[in-house]
């Protein structure tokens, strides 16, 4: 085999020194089903020693990995058992204990967020979901790192309205009980459509029944690398020829994840799960999913042509992703998380990108509405309205969609809140006057669409 | 009998002198409590040859083992270099002896360098060595010590390994 030319190793110290080509995220995936107690302290007790006992080693073990490769890895996270399976054999009717243990565990061992404190009800609610769905406020409220997800919807199932319902409700006191931090606690909670059972990205990270007992995924990212590649292509080089960049980046970015998601399972002991291929922006600069669309050729992001663009964005990410390692999973394509997207932050500042357009997006990127701003004030049935055509969008092109809605008290149009971090800048999105009392009062259960019928 | 947990809960319930867990058997900090409290002990080891409980190494599963196996296995872009192959890119202002700084230090690690490219442009150089690293050096020394080298007005050192260089160039 040829040694390296100099424009590859180039290319490649490029990518990390100046295109913030990093590892998002290494997840461990812990199955908690022998967790289950009659007793809820018990459960507690068994949740936290067997987080422990997975994962201490993780940051170190991901740490040595980034520093031998000399490839950044930003977190480290670990995926749960969706815990309401695991609280139903205690009849607790309180499970914020379970949100603290979760806690506990995060912090003895280092990683930035733990996630799973998640039920699916996309059919129906069991005592523990209820009692999941009642605890979530002040879960997320007295935590720190603990991240939360339901599944109200699926293309098999249809939409669980009276669900929709619910966590609408849950989603504003969560908010509430969170206005000091700008309603934060939103931040960590998230519902799918279609969920994804072996998705490492917080908020809605969690591994499902088909999962092993322990598995390690890897995230990547990069949307400073396609968009450091887009750049350099002329601006009259045709879509195809685009196409053909963003599959060829994607590919090298893959390539990464799959090096360090072997790398780093090997050397913990635990199967390699899946590399999960997204552009997930962050609010550096440069480090954006809007400034690609930009680049692709729309004038700012939410004006005509930015579902287009992003249509093929999405689709050559995985094109290039699926070349590059056997064990693409997740979720898999762009993020349009809002508030973390700096260029997405100024698209919406500049009057570009407005909830109805992010909402056509959202059919062609590989999540949802993420990390959106909403008023305070904002009706419930407005809110549920929202989450309730999104969990359509999902249900009915059978793919993945999410809810990511943050009603920040007291702001209203056009106000920015400050949440940090990754987490970003949110500026208060306008949901218009016009609800959906009618719909709110229904309720009950959206059937499955026929593409659900394919047996 | 097998339990994959022993909570403060069984400590109570059991009760002492003794309690025989399994090998694999987590002991949640809580019950080691509980037990200190009441004076139990907790063994492992069975009745033979009694052994105080010490955590087990985590079992990732039943499908680690196969797991394992099959990891060390999957098809990589094979590479030229022997040990450890490290890609290290220095760029910086151009001086006399920096090239000796660096090789300098690489010989004294026992290094054996396959590969050197060097450009000069405008009184500032970049230089690239594909370097093979013996077993005996631990690479993360050899790689901290090589990115300490120069300083921000001289010049600077990134070190990576070569297997990522072939993951991503090389099918």
């Amino acid at each position: 085999m040829p040694p390296f030319t100099d424009h590859e190793v180039l290319e490649l110290v490029r990518m990390v020194e100046l295109e913030t080509l990093d590892i998002r995220t290494t997840t461990l995936g812990i199955n908690l089903m022998d967790c289950a107690d009659p007793d809820l302290e018990s459960t507690c007790e068994k949740v936290y020693a067997k987080v422990v006992h997975h994962a201490s080693n993780l940051v170190a073990t991901a740490n040595e990995v980034a520093e031998e490769y000399g490839v950044p890895i930003v977190n480290k996270r670990i995926a749960v058992t969706p815990v309401s399976w695991i609280a139903a054999a205690s009849g607790a009717s309180d499970l914020v204990p379970l949100a603290k243990a979760m806690d506990a565990a995060a912090k003895e061992v280092g990683v930035d967020f733990i996630a799973g404190y998640s039920s699916y009800v996309h059919k129906g609610f069991t005592r523990a979901d209820q009692a999941l769905f009642d605890s979530i406020p002040e879960a997320l409220d007295v935590t720190d790192h603990v991240c939360s997800s339901v599944s109200l919807a699926s293309t098999k199932a249809g939409i669980n309205m009276d669900a929709v319902n619910r966590f609408t409700e849950v989603v504003m006191d969560t908010a509430n009980r969170t206005a000091d931090r700008g309603g934060l606690g939103a931040c960590k909670l998230v519902c799918f459509a279609n969920v994804v059972e072996d998705n490492p990205f917080v908020a809605g990270a969690h591994i499902g029944v088909g999962e092993p007992e322990t598995v390690l995924s890897v995230g990547v990212s990069g949307p400073g690398v396609v968009r450091g590649a887009l750049a350099r292509l002329s601006p009259d080089d045709d879509l195809r020829a685009v196409a053909e960049v963003i599959k060829a980046t994607a590919f090298k970015i893959t390539r990464m994840g799959e090096l360090v998601g072997r790398e780093t399972a090997k050397r913990l002991g635990t199967p390699f799960g899946i590399v999960d291929v997204s552009l997930a922006p962050t609010p550096a600069m440069g480090d954006s999913v809007a400034d690609i669309l930009e680049l692709i050729g729309v004038d700012s992001t939410g004006a005509p042509g930015t579902t287009a663009a992003l249509a093929l964005l999405t689709d050559a990410v995985k094109k290039g992703g699926l070349m590059a390692s056997s064990s693409v999973g997740g979720l898999s394509g762009a993020f349009i998380p809002v508030s973390e997207d700096q260029g997405m932050i100024a698209a919406v500042e500049r009057g570009s990108l407005s909830l109805a357009k992010l909402e056509a997006m959202t059919t062609v990127c590989s999540v949802g509405l993420d990390m959106v701003a909403v008023p305070g004030d904002i009706p419930r049935h407005t809110l549920m309205g929202i989450i309730a055509d999104e969990m359509a969008v999902g249900m009915v092109n059978t793919k993945t969609t999410a809810v990511r809605i943050i009603p920040v008290p007291g702001l209203g149009p056009g106000q920015k809140v400050e949440w940090g971090g990754l987490l970003g800048t949110g500026i208060v999105q306008d949901p218009g006057q016009y609800g959906c009392e009618g719909l709110w009062r229904r309720a009950g259960r959206i059937p499955a669409p026929l593409q659900g019928y394919r047996n | 009998m097998t339990r994959r947990f022993l909570t403060a809960e069984d400590v109570r319930r059991l009760g002492g002198p003794v309690i025989e867990v399994d090998e694999s058997t987590v002991v949640t900090p809580q019950a080691l409590e509980a037990a200190a409290a009441m004076g139990v002990q907790i063994q492992t080891g069975g009745a033979g040859a009694p052994r105080p409980y010490t955590p087990p190494a985590p079992d990732r599963g039943p499908d680690a083992g196969r797991a394992m196996e099959t990891l060390a296995h999957l098809p990589e872009p094979r590479g030229e270099l022997a040990g450890g192959g490290m890609i290290v890119t220095t760029i910086g202002k151009n001086r006399p002896g920096v090239l000796a700084e660096i090789t300098g230090y690489l010989a004294g690690h026992g290094c054996n360098i396959h590969k050197v490219s060097q450009e000069i442009v405008d009184g500032y150089f970049h230089l690239i060595l594909t370097i093979d690293v013996p077993d005996s050096v631990l690479f993360a020394e050899l790689k901290g010590g090589l990115e300490s080298m120069g300083g921000q007005d001289d010049f600077v050192v990134l070190a990576m390994h070569e297997r990522v260089f072939r993951f991503m160039h090389r099918i």
